[in-house]
């Protein structure tokens, strides 16, 4: 199963916007899609949560693939605009203290440039 | 069958859980849950699902998993039965890694910390040759999720 996910950029950044669910049964196909950016090269990548309604560890695995990739190549990622459950979600998961969570999608530019 | 009492028999597909994710928002809608407590159990079930679909039916022709939902007065009570091998994730107690830096954090065991702690409580029996387990969820109060301490992840079958 696919997932919808809508793609913008800015000069630096690419703005990935997951719509609906990233679940085990579509996971693969985000990990296939962000893979493809990191070693297409892409350094600077924003996840835009605003659309994303759903996440499970399933999806929370390919964030982690994709943060270790870019940390390794010095690379930045930064997910933003996450609705509440889904932040508490990832600060039980202990995720909001390894990948930066930021509130705005212009916050997160200001991180990424 | 009342829609407070909801019972559901699920294709045993990573595909499936979309599908019965959105039968629980309508049982959600239906019983006025609010969106977090949605939440909890469509994570509960993707990863209930997918652990039972990935490490469980290796050995099984016809396998099987059925859900059940019910608000219960003032607790939300989700079983899950499957014909798989027998796993008890009230057992296998194996953390999930929370705490390590970026380079060295695994996601492995995630899945069942997750469900650990959307839950309030979580039972097991393994009975008639299927998995039983139940979760509930206090619909009042403080959720299991935001209470401090240690949450411990399970190991996977």
């Amino acid at each position: 199963m696919d997932i919808e996910v809508a793609e913008e950029r800015t000069e630096e950044t690419l703005i990935l916007l997951p719509v609906g669910r990233l679940d085990s049964a579509n996971a693969r196909s985000f990990e296939a899609l962000v893979m493809e950016h990191i070693e297409g090269g892409q350094q600077s990548l924003v996840i835009d949560f605003s659309r994303l309604n759903f996440i499970s560890s399933s999806g929370m695995r390919v964030l982690l693939i994709a943060a270790k990739k870019l940390q390794a190549s010095r690379g930045t990622l930064v997910l933003c605009a996450m609705k509440d459950h889904i932040h508490e979600v990832f600060r039980i998961s202990g995720f909001d203290r390894i990948i930066p969570i930021k509130d705005s999608r212009k916050a997160a530019l200001g991180v990424t440039g | 069958m009342s829609f407070n009492d909801l019972r559901l028999s699920v294709a045993p597909r990573l595909s499936g859980v979309g599908n019965v994710s959105r039968i629980v928002e309508a049982f959600g809608e239906e019983n006025g849950l609010a969106e977090p407590q949605v939440y909890a159990i469509n994570l509960a079930l993707d990863e209930l699902i997918a652990n039972a679909v990935t490490h469980g039916f290796a050995d099984v022709t016809r396998p099987r998993i059925d859900i059940g939902l019910r608000v219960d007065d003032d607790r939300l009570v989700l079983t899950l039965t499957d014909n798989g091998a027998p796993f008890d994730p009230t057992r296998h107690a194996e953390a999930a890694d929370t705490e390590s830096p970026l380079e060295e954090r695994s996601a492995d065991n995630l899945g069942l910390h997750l469900v650990k702690s959307v839950a309030d409580r979580v039972s097991y029996e393994f009975s008639a040759g299927r998995n039983h387990l139940t979760m509930e969820r206090d619909l009042a109060g403080v959720a299991a999720w935001r209470r401090s301490g240690t949450v411990v992840g399970r190991g996977a079958r």
